[in-house]
Order: C-alpha cells, then sequence, then structure tokens
C-alpha cells in the first residue's frame, strides 16, 4: 500500500540536487512541537519542503510541475500540490491533452481519490474538447471495469455528460451501456442511479420525446428486473423513483406486486398465460419479499380508508417477523398512518 | 436470537458480484455474533491508548495519505477522548492550539497543514478541535480564530447556484456545505450572503431513493458565470445516495433550518417557485433501510447494495438522529397548531392527559428509526479491532478515522440527543440580541432591514443548535452501563458540552442552567 514510489529511478533528494540549490526548503512547522506528527519518509519530507518553498516564491515552472508529480504520487491527496500543479500547467500553456493522459496512470493507481478525478475535470473544462469528453467517457468505463460503484467515477461520469449536454454524440451510448453492467450485477445501485440521471434527470433527448412510452418502457424494464431477483432493493427503489416522479399512483401497479407479497404458489407456472405487463417472480425467488410487503402497504396507506388496516397489518407483520432489524421504522409508519395525518 | 434470524440476504438463486460479496461478508460477520451469555464489552483501556499513541507519538508513515488532512487527525483523536470521557491535560490542550493554528491561513480558514491551501473539510476538523481543547483569551485558541477573514474566505468559494467549492479550484459538494454551516454556526458568522441559495442546493442533492447524492449540477440552470439564472431549470443529483453525502446534506438542512423559517416568510426572490424543500419521508426511509441484517450484526450501510462498514455507524446513525429530531420536531410544531387552533388551552391540556393515559403517544421514548441495540452490537463485536483502536469490520486493521466514527456511532446508539422544547424557550429568554450583534465575527455592514434580520438569524441559529440535549431515561447500553460512553451533538460530532462552551464564547451570552429533563417512562426501553 504505502509503496507506491518504489518502481522510480533512484531520483536523489531534492536537499542535495544542485538543479534546486536557489529554492529555499521551508519546514512544515517552525517553532511549534506538532501534536499527532506524521512520520514521513526523508524523500516525502524532503519533496514537501521544498513544495512549500516553491509556494513561497510562488514559482511556476517546468520543474515545479516535476516536483509535484513526485508529490502526488507518494501522496494523491495532496490537494495543494494538484492546485499548483494546475495552475502551473495552466501559467506555462502546457499541453492539457498530454497530462490528461498522463492522469490515466494515476486515476487507475488511484481510483478512490477524489482530487484524481477533480483534476481531469478541471483539464477537461478549460479544453472545451467533445473530443477529449468522448475520450473521456471511454476512460470512465474503463476504470469501472476495476471498480465499478466507485462514486468519484460516475459522479465525474455524470458530470461529463451534463456538462456536454447539448453534445448529441456523447449520449446515445449511455442506456445500452447501463443494461449491459446491469446484465452484468443486476444489484449495482451506481447503475441504477446512473439509468435514472440519464432517462428522468438530463432533460429529454432524441427519440424521447414521447414520455408516457418512456415511462412505459421503464416500468418494463424494471419489472423485468425485478422479477429475476425480487429481493433486490435497488431495481424497487428505481420502481418508486420513476413512479414519483412522474407522479404515478403506485397502486398503478398491484396486480405486479401482489404476487410478489405471497409465498410462491408450488409447482410450475403456466406458461401459457405469461402476461407480459406483470412478469411473474422467477422459480429461485425468496417469496414473499419485503420490498414488495412495503410497496403494497404504501398502495393500502394511499388508499385510506378501509385499506388502512391492511396497510398496518403489513407493518406489523415486517417489525415483528419479516425484517425485525428495522421495526422502529415500521412502527413509525404505523403511527405515522393511524395519528400523522388527519 | 433465533437462527433464522441469522440467515443470509435472500439471492433469489441469481447471484451477482454484489451478492456474492454480501454472502462473503455475511459469512465473516456471522462469526463475530455474541453469545447469549457473555455481554460484549467495550475495550477502553485499549481504545484510549491507541489515541493516546497517536496523540504523543504520533502516526506511523502510512498515514502520510492523511498528510492533507492533520486537523482531521487532531479531530478524530481529540473527540475519540472526549466520547470515552477522558479530559485533556493543559500541556496537551497548548500543543493542540499551536498545532492547529499553524494551519490557520494567512487569508482565512485552515488548510490540511502548514503551507497548505485553505480547504473547507480541513477547516471543519480546525475549528472543532479548537472547540474541544481551546479557551477565550490570548493562546486559548478561540480569538486566534480570523472570523472576518474566514467569511470573506467562504464567500470566495460560493458558486452562482449557492453551492461553495471547497478551496479555490476545488471540488463542489454538500461535504465542503455542511462543514462550512457548522462553522459558520459556532462562530457567529451566519449572514444572509453567506446563505443565499443554499437552501435549493441541499434540496437539489436530494436523490429518488431518499438519501443524498454529492452534489447536483448548477449550471443549466445558472450557467457558468451566474447571469440571467432560469430557476426551472433542472438541476440533477451527481452521484447516488450515500451515507457520507446524506449525513452532511441531512445536518446542514437542520443547522440551516433558522434562514429558511425566517426566508420563507420574507418576501421571497424568486416569488415563482416553491420554497425548496426535503422529502423527509424518504429521507427517513432511506436512513431505516441503510441497516443490515442480523446476519450482519446490525451493521450500517452507506449505499443501497453496499457492505455495511463501522465508520457509517456515525454518518448514517448520526444522520438518522437528525432526521428523528427534525421528525419529532415537526410533530410537536403541528401538535401546538393544532392545539392553537382548539383554542381552549386548559380543556386540551386535561384531553392530552387522557390520550397520554391511552397510551400511544408517549408510551414509547425511543424516537429512532434503527435498531440501537444491534448497532452496538456490531462496533463492539465487529468494530473493535484486538490491537486497539476501532475499523471497518473484520478482518481490516485499525484507523484513526474509523475509531472516532465507530465510537460516535456506538455513542448515536446509546443515547438521543434531540430539540428539547423546554430548553429552546429558556434558550429565547435568556437571549442577549445587543451583545451577540457585538460578537458578531463576519464584520460586515448591514443596511438596518438586514440588521434585524441576521438579529433574528443569530438568534434562531444559536437557538436552533442549542436545543439539542440529551432525552434522559431513554439511554440503552448493550453490554451494561460500563460500555457507556459521552453523548455527542449529532449536528456537530461534538459533546453538548463542548458545544455549548465554545457558542456561548462566541455569541457572547451565558446559557441558563440546564435541568435534566425526561419524559416519563411508561414502558421499560426494550433491548
Ligand atoms: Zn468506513
Amino acid at each position: 500500500m504505502s509503496a507506491t514510489f518504489d518502481d522510480s529511478d533512484e531520483s536523489k533528494p531534492y536537499a542535495t540536487d544542485p538543479e534546486w540549490a536557489d529554492v529555499i526548503p521551508v519546514q512544515q512547522y517552525e517553532g511549534v512541537e506538532p501534536i499527532a506528527p506524521i512520520f514521513y519518509t526523508e524523500e516525502y519530507k524532503d519533496a514537501t519542503d521544498y513544495f512549500r518553498g516553491v509556494v513561497k516564491t510562488g514559482e511556476m515552472s517546468p520543474r515545479v510541475l516535476k516536483l509535484t508529480e513526485e508529490i502526488i504520487h507518494m501522496n494523491p491527496a495532496h490537494y495543494s500540490a494538484w492546485q499548483y500543479r494546475y495552475r502551473t500547467l495552466l501559467a506555462l500553456n502546457s499541453s492539457l491533452e498530454a497530462e490528461l493522459e498522463l492522469m490515466d496512470s494515476f486515476a487507475i493507481q488511484f481510483l478512490k481519490t477524489y482530487q484524481v478525478w477533480h483534476h481531469r475535470r478541471l483539464l477537461l473544462t478549460a479544453l472545451r474538447s467533445v473530443d477529449a469528453a468522448a475520450r473521456e467517457l471511454a476512460f470512465v468505463a474503463r476504470a469501472l471495469r476495476t471498480d465499478a460503484k466507485n462514486y468519484h467515477t460516475w459522479s465525474y461520469r455524470q458530470w461529463i455528460l451534463a456538462h456536454f449536454n447539448d453534445e448529441d454524440r456523447l449520449w446515445p451510448g449511455e442506456l445500452p451501456w447501463v443494461e449491459e453492467l446491469l446484465e452484468e450485477d443486476v444489484r449495482n445501485n451506481s447503475a441504477w442511479h446512473h439509468r435514472f440521471f440519464v432517462v428522468w434527470q438530463s432533460g429529454v433527448r432524441r427519440g424521447e420525446v414521447d414520455r408516457e412510452d418512456v415511462l412505459r418502457r421503464e416500468l418494463a424494464f424494471t419489472k423485468e428486473k425485478i422479477s429475476l431477483a425480487p429481493n433486490n432493493p435497488s431495481a424497487w427503489n428505481y420502481l418508486r423513483g420513476v413512479l414519483d416522479h412522474t407522479h404515478t399512483p403506485y397502486a398503478s401497479l398491484t396486480s405486479f406486486v401482489q404476487p410478489y407479497t405471497v409465498a410462491a404458489a408450488p409447482g410450475p407456472t403456466d406458461d401459457s398465460v405469461v402476461d407480459l405487463e406483470n412478469p411473474r417472480p422467477s422459480a429461485g425467488a425468496e417469496l414473499p419479499c419485503v420490498p414488495a410487503l412495503e410497496f403494497l402497504a404504501d398502495i393500502y396507506e394511499a388508499e385510506g380508508g378501509e385499506a388502512t388496516p391492511k396497510a398496518v397489518q403489513i407493518w406489523k407483520s415486517l417489525a415483528d417477523e419479516r425484517d425485525t432489524i428495522r421495526k422502529k421504522y415500521w412502527e413509525h409508519r404505523i403511527k405515522d398512518a393511524l395519528h400523522g395525518s388527519q | 436470537m433465533t437462527s433464522s434470524g441469522l440467515r443470509p440476504t435472500p439471492v433469489d438463486g441469481y447471484p451477482s458480484p454484489t451478492s456474492r460479496l454480501q454472502i462473503a461478508t455475511e459469512d465473516i460477520l456471522r462469526a463475530h455474533v455474541p453469545t447469549s451469555g457473555t455481554p460484549p464489552v467495550l475495550n477502553r483501556n485499549l481504545h484510549l491508548q491507541f489515541l493516546l499513541r497517536n496523540l504523543q507519538q504520533g502516526f506511523p508513515e502510512r498515514y502520510t495519505s492523511q498528510d492533507a488532512s492533520q486537523p482531521w487527525l487532531i479531530f478524530w483523536t481529540l473527540q475519540g477522548f472526549s466520547t470515552l470521557g477522558i479530559g485533556l491535560d493543559d500541556r496537551t490542550k497548548r500543543r493542540a492550539i499551536d498545532t492547529i493554528l499553524a494551519m490557520q491561513h494567512p487569508e482565512g480558514g485552515f488548510g490540511g497543514g502548514p503551507g497548505q491551501v485553505a480547504h473547507l473539510l480541513p477547516t471543519y476538523a480546525a475549528v472543532c478541535s479548537l472547540a474541544i481543547a481551546g479557551k477565550p483569551g490570548p493562546g486559548g485558541g478561540w480569538d486566534e480564530i480570523d472570523r472576518a477573514k474566514m467569511h470573506a474566505w467562504f464567500l470566495s468559494l460560493k458558486q452562482p447556484d449557492g453551492s461553495f467549492k471547497v478551496s479555490s479550484d476545488g471540488e463542489v459538494d454538500v461535504r465542503g456545505l455542511y462543514c462550512l454551516l457548522v462553522c459558520a454556526t459556532i462562530l457567529n458568522i451566519m449572514t444572509a450572503t453567506l446563505l443565499a441559495g443554499i437552501p435549493e442546493v441541499i434540496a437539489s442533492c436530494q436523490t429518488y431513493e431518499g438519501g443524498f447524492g454529492s452534489a447536483s449540477f448548477g449550471e443549466w440552470a445558472f450557467g457558468e458565470d451566474g447571469q440571467s439564472p432560469d430557476y426551472a431549470a433542472p438541476r440533477p443529483t451527481l452521484g447516488e445516495a450515500h451515507g457520507g453525502y446524506t449525513f452532511c446534506a441531512t445536518a446542514a438542512w437542520a443547522l440551516i433550518q433558522p434562514y429558511v423559517r425566517l426566508y420563507a416568510s420574507s418576501p421571497s426572490p424568486n416569488l415563482s417557485l416553491a420554497p425548496p424543500a426535503v422529502n423527509m419521508r424518504s429521507l427517513a426511509r432511506w436512513y431505516a433501510a441503510m441497516q443490515g441484517g442480523r446476519a450482519e450484526l446490525g451493521g450500517l450501510r452507506g449505499r443501497t447494495n453496499k457492505l455495511v462498514d463501522g465508520c457509517y455507524a456515525w454518518w448514517v446513525g448520526g444522520g438518522a438522529a437528525v432526521v428523528a429530531g427534525m421528525l419529532k420536531e415537526m410533530d410537536e410544531a403541528r401538535s401546538i397548531v393544532g392545539e392553537c387552533v382548539a383554542g381552549d388551552v386548559d380543556a386540551k391540556e386535561g384531553e392530552g392527559e387522557e390520550a397520554k393515559e391511552e397510551g400511544w403517544e408517549d408510551d414509547d421514548v425511543d424516537d429512532s428509526l434503527f435498531d440501537r441495540a444491534a448497532l452496538q452490537e456490531y462496533v463492539l463485536c465487529a468494530g473493535q479491532h484486538a490491537a486497539g483502536g476501532l475499523r471497518d469490520k473484520p478482518p481490516k486493521h485499525s484507523d484513526a478515522y474509523h475509531t472516532l466514527y465507530c465510537l460516535s456511532g456506538l455513542s448515536v446508539a446509546q443515547h438521543q440527543v434531540i430539540p428539547n422544547t423546554s430548553r429552546r424557550i429558556a434558550l429565547r429568554s435568556s437571549w442577549d440580541s445587543a451583545k451577540a450583534r457585538g460578537r458578531e465575527g463576519s464584520g460586515m455592514s448591514l443596511s438596518d432591514d438586514q440588521l434585524s434580520f441576521s438579529d433574528g438569524l443569530r438568534r434562531e441559529s444559536f437557538v436552533n443548535a442549542l436545543s439539542w440535549l440529551e432525552e434522559e431515561g431513554t439511554e440503552i447500553y448493550v453490554g451494561g452501563a460500563v460500555n457507556r460512553v459521552n453523548a455527542t451533538h449529532p449536528l456537530f460530532n461534538l459533546t453538548v458540552t463542548h458545544t455549548e462552551a465554545v457558542m456561548a464564547h462566541f455569541y457572547g451570552q451565558s446559557l441558563p442552567i440546564r435541568r435534566p429533563t425526561s419524559r416519563p417512562r411508561r414502558k421499560p426501553p426494550t433491548a
């Protein structure tokens, strides 16, 4: 983990490097005996002393690029080194494309670091190039092969798409790609969120003007995924998200949900009566499943009146039997339904 | 506990990478389920030694990755001591103050270390560390914070949509927003200029799942320069709902309520739009859904279909505590309105007693949204490392970050700190407006109109923050009271005592005495 700088060709300390003899290094703490200090390697201490020295004089030069690159290699979370590097690149009129390419190996190595992704975003913003954006989307897809749920990678992708919103050529691949990812892992919540972003949050794309049609397509897609793995909360949350967003009553899905709220019927299902609107639970489904019961209770609660006790009954069974870890929450729902709203 | 309670997460005969990792993790965690008869023990001394070693000897080389988070290393350690009920000696306090002050940036705010660029996150950690270790007067740390410069620096980070970059050239996200609001609240620099647009930003970060993502995309509404904004344009969320961001957004939403209320009652800058709103129902649902099952020892996860992790005991547990507190406040506000409408207060009070007798209303003193006992089991049985310190999950090592947030999560599962109506009334009645105005720290000059608005904002920010108190009689200690840790304020992650002292100083107030408060207990607390 800590040996991120082991393959470098024996760089000599800045303190003895004649090329850096004109810079006065600045110690981190002067006149303070710091509490909770970090035991840095000599190499890191040396480099950051010279970094502070450079910042003090405001030098922006090619050797500063080399210095910041070295520091970032040792500590990719050093946001001040990143910031100084970015400003130096601009000051020197350096090729930002070349910088993006240099960043590829960094990003894969330090996938979880904010700065790695933010730096790319600054570069792409400055470049204003759709080609570069397209290349970035391809790079992000590659990075997600390594870590399919990496938060920064995903939010960077969404930022690229939003920032280059009018560039039609960047968008058409998104939905098929999300479908591929959900094919590989139907429980990848990041991919579900991306689907919501693409379909519902980023304006209306070409070919998606008929929103009723889009709604039908999304409901069919989601129901199908639910039928494969009914206990998958990501798919249910997406379903709820779509219904909420389009102000579609949950009750419109009552006949779809019902089979998921009861123990599976014994024996093979009759394939001749396949209802495409309402795909049935798969053979391996473990039923009844909590998300379906919750959904049904929501339908009853919204209906109100005579239906409220049915909702309460479901919540009680969740609280006392099927989902006891969330007992407090289900009791809160009961209280809320009975007394909260008049 | 029945063995069926420990059944694995259902896979529906349809495994995928997520479910495989989930089942493998449950197999590891299952080995840590406490056996009945041996109560889990908090290894207090081991953790104290861990903290002490970090504080006095320092951190090993692998912590170089935290070199730009030095105020955090200090905060995690100092607040760890506070949570374990250990005070600091004067020399330690002195060194902590000097170290933190060495990181103050000449242009305002604090950096991740001396000579580093000022950044909102370490600024939170620095201010909170000073709240613990500092005091008024020269060398005490508190009066060395340059509040006017900090406020000016905050404004320099503000974006056209109301959001904030974490540093100049830095990213925008709700962590920064939360850190900024904590500092502004504690330091009495909550100005209307600073807060404009923040409620809308927070609301736009709530995802369809109910939790919050990292940021929203404001350029469609505001362009890159903020000229001719289009308030109706969508502001899509960047990134899915996530425990860390959801905590920050929830606590930020709670901290900004005084502004939201005052601003809703004053002429709105864009009248055509509904005031920004957070969906508390879906938020509460999201928080509850983050608790893992019995096979995961009731630990908390940070995202849908991700693994439980000790640090979310705080981010998700703390955020859920904020929501529980806000829901209780909303409930009370509703019942007060109900009483006012009924008019006959005396008669109504009598009825209230009857309603209590019947029992649904006050019989349960536990307002939480999650299983507090189960979460304690996770921290105690899976979160502790045998060599001291706490961790994500077995078989990982402990570290400074997980040590604090596991302990904070344990605290939030043991205690309930929620808004207290009588405290709010007492704080309002003892409020000294002139003194508070005199201690205002931003140094901004205001017109008369603005002055009265900001007087109101200042008072309500103070009252809103300090009305959160522990509800006595609602503690639950898994493993017995020997495992007790101190209560923590869910909006700040400081003890109430530290929060009160530092805010009393910066608002020039002397606080009314706190009386123990408790609701009548009708049923012994569960667990
Ligand atoms: Zn963690």
